[in-house]
């Protein structure tokens, strides 16, 4: 049974980075109420503005993660002005912006294909490997092993979700914020800027998903314009599971499908560990379609 | 705006790929033996059109990409020098049209379709994937125009009709040649097996590989699967490498493939790692590192053969595109060659008889070693099982 | 009718559509309806690749393992999708917008992956069983079953295409029909109006997935393998594409919706590197600026005035309810 220590190692890491995918998603649905299917793809961009300065300007490494956050970020906005904003205007149902996103995800992801032929001569690049040390920390007595850069985003994706939750909860632009959420038409009233409102959001979940991203990207080295899509629907369980608008709940969410697959492995059925996943889905939507730590749909804001 | 960029493209490129060729061609008269081609068995043909055309389906779009855009550059490159030396006679280009199947059957069906029925090629490389080429491949056979799967390493495909061919290696071939060997070098009495279960290509590699190892009776410990697109393989790896395997086995593609290899070693297990033909690829190698060491891979063709033929390919492959050509690049731009070969010793545009000469293929000198076609069109060529040691493949056991 | 076709096809291969584009073309254009139904209905729902994924590889069995004719497998792939359609609707389609998405998001999932592991699974259990290992094989996981004879004709489906097109005309002013439209406007209301909104949304839900299976009976004999790859989240978005395009408001919308985006990349084939842009460009395009989709009136109207004389349009202009919404 000394695997079992390393098993619960490995869940951690791996919730890690899906609850730092996860932060993101939340953000945008806490502000606006609508799923944003494009944060795959701003995702995958922070981690292709990393490996473009990386590779090919040769900055370092934290130079590179700030033009990925702040990339990603852009991207963000201009996903904001031109697939919602539109929508918003004429007051479109939120599938409508739902589909919205879809279709900038795919437009995203096609030109994400261009660029990376045009940079990188393929559809696939590489973080050098010296980067960072992927040798592991070895605790003997425990008989565990730790890749150092894994707990890093342990700690790393923590001390986001505090941040975020202080940025929302205390500050005043937080507020706003919550305003913004709860009623637009009555944020205005109190004299809220609206649409800088929204610009914001969109930038700060830009930059919470482009260092996911770069995180990603650093992590596992290999970066495609597909790389989003790999963890999109991982990350939307999560949210859904964690409960949507609820920051604490997109970590726990994550957590609990690194833990749910890993268990599965434990118990010998690798090869359903998505479909227990997707299976604890369907039967928290129709227990609690508000998600573990969401609050029903008329309180949210 | 748009289609002048797209021209400016197509010009650096072209341009890039032409001038090593400028420079090649002098040294290919130093070197005259390692020549490609059938230059002696057939002679040069006379009765052909100023402009002969190939079709070309690759996934160029979409996860796929990868691999289809670097098999789309080997063809290109295979052009070139077919045209460049005059291969099919003074003033005859041999041109591919080549078309994106993003790796869906629909797509492939469509650009098989358009290929053969409209622009009227006289045969057909590829689709990328074994399960495009099950959708697509009828079309080709019902149309009485060759297609060669140039990736497709699935049972079956040139059960489909006697026009279709393939110069890719099956698994089935390079598996139980691989298994044997270590089992013969390092002893192996019980393993571990990795898999991806969700995709074609490496489940027709597990499907190999557990025949291989009841074959040589060795016991199966554990084993594990992934999906598509996963990056984290520390829980199965774990449990795996719980079972103190003598080798893990792992049939999985090259991004896949570098994580396993880094996280196995991570986690601490030291022993050999054995795969197929996703594992052999330059990537591998380049982002394992280290970690490297120890991966026995068996495949049809790898960057470290030391044929002159291979070599020149894999030396001007760099040159042009800046990137270390892969297995399937390298088959490839043999399936170009072996189609102006063909057309070559046919000395006509028909289909059929292009086909019958493309049957006919023995002994061809090729990157991938003397190639020949089987009986059921399928490739005969010696696989070659290697040992990774401080970045580089060796040959294991270094008999051959 | 052959003529028909031929003479049809020959006009447009100009542009890009030989016969399999054609067939492919109509294929999708039964899958924008599946999926139009539910949203006629105001049920987001993404299930249709799931459905899709019963019908092909039930409606492959029944003609490769059973010798059944194409027609006998289309019925039973139909049963198929319908039947694991009710306990699926009863359930699920409670929730309401995003959740329901989610859910059926799920539940496709749960498909892909079933199909996935099914050998594996039957056979697991038959080593139990019978004490002994035993390899038990049906549906090949991710190998597909291959060799399947090329059975779908085009006429089968501008045939089955006709039927749906005179079901969908009769539907719209049958009881049932009405009873949609009440429930997509305001639910509340329809229900006190006497309307049993549960049991019309399942039914709806019912008739989607039976479409979404014949589909992919059709789809099935038409691509000659079916692999569980082919039904995944990307067919899904495909799937709720050809609506999206097309628009909502009648079902004649998702029909061309369905049959330009397959059309499209066809025909783009010039374009090379560039043409997965341009498609997704055309998408979004339409998505944000003709809400209606390209069979609306009002929304070309409005699209237009946008473009001419550029008004200050008021936030809260009436869009929501005149122009259709895709829910």
């Amino acid at each position: 049974m000394d695997t079992l220590l390393q098993q619960v190692v490995n869940a951690i890491s791996l919730g890690a980075i899906y609850s730092l995918f996860a932060l993101g998603y939340s953000l945008v649905f806490s502000i606006l109420g609508v799923l944003n299917l494009a944060h795959s793809a701003i995702f995958m961009s922070g981690a292709f503005f990393g490996v473009l300065a990386v590779n090919q300007l040769g900055t370092p490494l934290w130079l590179a993660f700030i033009l990925a956050m702040v990339g990603a970020g852009l991207l963000s906005v201009t996903l904001e002005f031109v697939a919602f904003r539109p929508l918003r205007r004429r007051n479109a149902p939120r599938i409508a912006q739902l589909i919205s996103s879809i279709g900038a995800a795919i437009l995203i992801v096609n030109i994400g294909q261009l660029i990376f032929l045009q940079q990188f001569g393929r559809t696939e690049a590489y973080f050098p490997r010296e980067l960072v040390s992927l040798d592991p920390i070895i605790i003997e007595s425990l008989s565990i092993r730790i890749a150092p850069i894994r707990m890093i985003i342990v700690v790393v994706s923590l001390l986001l979700t505090i941040l975020m939750q202080y940025l929302v909860g205390r500050t005043q632009i937080g507020q706003h914020m919550r305003a913004v959420a709860f009623n637009q038409q009555t944020a205005a009233l109190l004299g809220i800027n609206v649409s800088r409102i929204f610009v914001f959001a969109f930038f700060l979940a830009g930059v919470f998903g482009g260092a996911a991203g770069m995180f990603y990207g650093v992590v596992f080295l290999n970066v495609t314009p597909f790389i989003g899509e790999d963890v999109a629907l991982i990350g939307l369980t999560a949210i859904v599971l964690g409960g949507m608008g609820s920051i604490q709940g997109a970590v726990l969410g994550g957590y609990l499908v690194a833990g749910l697959q890993v268990i599965s492995v434990v118990l010998g059925g690798s090869s359903y560990r998505n479909a227990v996943v997707f299976l604890l889905l369907f039967a928290i939507l129709l227990v609690r379609p508000q998600g573990l730590l969401g609050q029903s749909e008329s309180t949210r804001a | 705006m748009k289609r002048s960029r797209i021209v400016l493209y197509l010009l650096i490129i072209t341009s890039v790929a032409l001038l090593p060729f400028v420079a090649m061609a002098q040294d290919e008269v130093a070197t005259e033996d390692v020549q490609i081609g059938f230059w002696d068995e057939c002679p040069a043909p006379e009765n052909l059109p100023e402009t002969v055309s190939i079709g070309a389906i690759f996934g160029l779009s979409g996860p796929i990409s990868v691999y289809g855009g670097s098999q789309s550059q080997a063809v290109e490159l295979a052009l070139t020098e077919i045209n460049e030396s005059g291969y099919l006679g003074e003033g005859v280009t041999l041109v591919a049209i080549t078309e994106d199947s993003a790796g869906d059957g629909e797509q492939a069906i469509a650009a098989m379709t358009k290929l053969v029925e409209e622009d009227q090629v006289v045969a057909v490389l590829g689709p990328t994937l074994s399960t495009e080429a099950f959708s697509a491949d009828p079309v080709a056979q019902e149309n009485g125009t060759s297609v060669m799967g140039v990736s497709n390493t699935a049972i079956g495909i040139t059960d489909m009709g006697d026009y279709v061919f393939r110069d890719s290696l099956p698994e089935s071939s390079v598996i139980p040649g691989t298994i044997a060997q270590a089992t013969t070098i390092l002893g192996l009495e019980r393993v571990g097996v990795l898999y991806g279960n969700d995709d074609d290509f490496t489940l027709s590699g597990y499907d190999v590989f557990v025949q291989a190892l009841e074959d040589n009776n060795i016991e199966i410990i554990g084993e594990e699967t992934f999906a598509r697109g996963d990056v984290d393989f520390n829980p199965q790896l774990t449990s795996l490498i719980a079972g103190e395997p003598d080798a893990l086995v792992v049939s999985a593609l090259a991004a896949e493939a570098v994580q396993i290899i880094t996280q196995a070693r991570a986690l601490g297990y030291e022993g050999p790692i054995i795969g197929g033909n996703g594992l052999n690829s330059p990537a591998v190698l380049e982002q394992s590192g280290e970690a490297s060491n120890g991966v026995i891979v068996g495949a049809a063709w790898n960057i470290a053969n030391p044929a002159p033929l291979s070599v020149e390919f894999a030396m001007n492959f760099e040159e042009a595109y800046e990137a270390a050509p892969d297995q399937f690049a390298a088959q490839a731009y043999t399936g170009a060659w072996l189609y102006a070969t063909a057309i070559r010793c046919a000395d006509s545009v028909d289909r059929t008889e292009i086909r019958d000469a493309l049957a006919a293929i023995q002994d061809f000198p090729s990157p991938l070693g003397l190639f020949s076609f089987a009986e059921d069109r399928n490739p005969i060529h010696d696989p070659v099982v290697q040992i990774a040691q401080d970045g580089k493949f060796a040959v294991l056991g270094a008999e051959e | 009718m052959d003529a028909l076709i031929n003479g049809l096809i020959e006009i447009l291969k100009p542009i890009g559509i030989t016969e399999p584009v054609f067939q492919f073309m109509l294929v999708n254009a039964i899958l924008g309806v599946s999926i139009y139904l539910t949203l006629y209905c105001g049920l987001f729902s993404l299930a249709n690749a799931g459905f899709m994924a019963i019908g092909a590889y039930v409606g492959v069995i029944l003609t490769q393992s059973f010798d059944l004719p194409l027609f006998g497998a289309l019925l039973g792939g139909m049963i198929a999708a319908g039947l694991i359609a009710i306990p699926i609707g009863i359930p699920t389609l409670r929730l309401r917008d995003i959740y329901l998405a989610i859910a059926t998001i799920g539940f496709g999932e749960i498909v892909r992956i079933m199909i996935l592991n099914f050998d594996d699974f039957v056979g697991s259990i038959l080593t139990l069983v019978q004490g002994e290992r035993v390899r038990f094989t049906l549906i090949e996981g991710a190998r597909g079953i291959k060799g399947i004879p090329k059975l779908t004709e085009s006429w089968h489906l501008i045939l089955f295409l006709l039927i749906l097109m005179f079901f969908l005309t009769r539907l719209h002013h049958s009881r049932l029909g009405r009873a949609m439209t009440a429930i997509r406007q305001d639910e509340i209301a329809a229900a006190s109006m006497g309307i049993n909104v549960v049991y019309v949304k399942n039914v709806v839900f019912i008739m989607s997935a039976i479409l979404a299976g014949a589909a992919g009976v059709f789809s099935g004999h038409l691509t000659r393998i079916v692999t569980p790859q082919a039904f995944g989240f990307d067919k899904t978005v495909d799937i709720l594409a050809f609506a999206v395009l097309g628009g909502t408001s009648t079902w004649f919308g998702p029909i061309v919706g369905g049959l330009v985006l397959t059309a499209l990349p066809e025909s783009l084939r010039f374009l090379k590197e560039y043409r997965g842009v341009f498609t997704g460009l055309v998408l979004l395009v339409v998505i944000v600026y003709l809400p209606g989709g390209l069979i609306n009136t009002t929304s070309w109207s409005k699209f237009i005035r946008r473009f001419t004389n550029r008004p200050e349009s008021p936030p809260d202009e009436n869009s929501g309810h005149s122009t259709t919404r895709a829910n």
